[in-house]
């Protein structure tokens, strides 16, 4: 409000909104995986438009709008809606580099013992979408902006203020957990962990 | 490269992030290496899938949202545009305050008005009342219909046609039109000094007509023609100069202002 150039003419807010209206649906999409809550997610991309208006004068033309405005919606995100729930962060410093040095030799020894099927072909986009939702915040961050928005590493690095090597530790650790997550709801009613296909269609209709 | 390196470039290979010299040798261990294939084969799968699915599952922005998203911003806007006027108008009008007085910008500003007003009203062509060539036929039509009695100017070269009752802003007024070399129109009203106009009659333009305004104590005459400035003013005041002082009440030597039935 005050200190903030008020001589924005009318050309500029019909350029801003030309701009900002092609990823309501995606800042929208964002914001409910990030705030869990309908409701919620509404005012944080209202928020998020209104504090990329005050900012319009510092984007520069021509540069990647798409992530400045995700930026702007992530910043908002964490200053305003995470101050309740101090959620478990992997901001720590050494904990990322150990995570960086190990996380793959771990997962090579969990690969041998048991083989991959083609998990996700079983799984509905609502499990999908919940499982997401139960991941940890840093996690669920990285998966929201490069498997629904697909930034790349670079772009995400840039919108979370993190290096890129944290990117991707956070992707692959994100992802590994995804599919945990999904394969234990199977778990649930399938104490062995091969899969019977017709079963679970059957399960599924019935449910 | 063998499989552990293969296992730590796999996100980065299957998000397109590798560069073509890392691909080229991930693909020749995948080329030599079934296990690896297949293991990169599910999780390209599974990645695709993932997405495919968030992709369905994703809302859309609800149309409410839609339409309000911006509305904060059209208020701050018209705010600060409100803003700025009320902040223009304040400027203005303290250098109004301090140059000159205000009354006297207020009465300038006012008679501008009525120069407006008068040329319109002309422009406009309302049929006439009385059409009758003749200042003293015309003079008598306007016995008693105003507060004041009409006096028809008499002007060279020109003729009274007709006349009507009109309104010149807030002033009732009588009409005059004249047969010259271009049609003209005068407006007769009686008026205390509201309006700044003196015994020098002022010529302004307004909507494409020049409006020639003066008074005869109190009654205002302002003459709308589509003449232009030079022609109006040899109409009007052939000899007249600027400077001179305490002219005559007659200020208007080409202009006859005897009643016409005293003329002859």
């Amino acid at each position: 409000m005050l200190g903030f150039n008020h001589t924005k003419t009318t050309a500029q807010r019909i350029e801003f909104e030309a701009l900002v209206t092609p990823w309501l649906d995606a800042l929208y999409a964002s914001a409910v995986r990030l705030t869990r809550n309908e409701r919620n997610a509404e005012d944080l991309v209202q928020d998020t438009v209104m504090r990329a208006w005050r900012f319009f004068e510092k984007f520069e033309r021509g540069t990647n709008f798409r992530a400045w405005l995700f930026k702007i919606l992530t910043n908002t995100f964490i200053n305003t809606y995470r101050r309740s729930t101090r959620e478990k962060s992997l901001q720590d410093e050494s904990e990322r580099m150990s995570v960086e040095s190990h996380f793959f030799s771990a997962d090579v020894t969990d690969r041998a013992q048991n083989p991959e099927e083609y998990l996700l072909e079983r799984v509905l986009s609502d499990d999908i979408l919940k499982a997401i939702d139960a991941l940890p915040i840093d996690f669920r961050m990285v998966v929201i902006l490069a498997d629904i928005q697909e930034f790349s590493y670079k772009e995400i690095a840039e919108i979370l203020d993190v290096p890129v090597g944290t990117v991707m530790s956070r992707l692959f650790r994100g992802r590994r957990q995804l599919q945990k997550q999904l394969l234990a709801r199977e778990g649930e009613s399938t104490p062995d962990r091969t899969i019977d296909l017709n079963a679970w269609r059957e399960r599924k209709k019935l449910g | 490269m063998n499989c552990h390196e293969l296992e730590l470039q796999l996100t980065p290979y299957l998000d397109g992030e590798l560069g073509a010299d890392e691909r080229v040798g991930i693909e020749a261990h995948l080329a030599g290496c079934s296990t690896c294939a297949h293991r990169v084969e599910v999780e390209r799968h599974n990645l695709s899938m993932l997405r495919a699915l968030l992709r369905e599952g994703s809302p859309s922005a609800p149309s409410r949202l839609r339409q309000t998203v911006f509305d904060g911003i059209h208020r701050e806007e018209l705010a600060a545009r409100r803003l700025r006027l009320v902040r223009l108008g304040a400027a203005a009008a303290g250098v109004a305050l301090a140059v000159v007085g205000a009354n006297q910008q207020y009465r300038i500003h006012q008679l501008r008005l009525y120069e407006q007003d008068a040329a319109m009203r002309h422009a406009r062509q309302f049929p006439l009342e009385i059409r009758q060539p003749g200042a003293q036929a015309i003079e008598a039509w306007f016995g008693g219909k105003l507060d004041h009695p009409v006096i028809v100017p008499q002007f060279p070269n020109a003729t009274a046609t007709g006349a009507r009752l009109l309104q010149v802003r807030d002033k009732a007024a009588a009409y005059i039109r004249y047969d010259a070399r271009r049609p003209m129109g005068l407006f007769v009203y009686g008026d205390d000094h509201d309006v700044d106009i003196g015994s020098k009659p002022e010529v302004a333009s307004s909507h494409g007509y020049n409006v020639v305004s003066w008074r005869e104590g109190d009654v205002v005459y302002q003459l709308v023609t589509d003449l232009d400035e030079e022609d109006v003013r040899a109409l009007i005041a052939p000899q007249h100069t600027a400077g001179q002082t305490s002219p005559p009440p007659e200020s208007l030597p080409a202009v006859r202002m005897q009643p016409a039935s005293l003329r002859h």
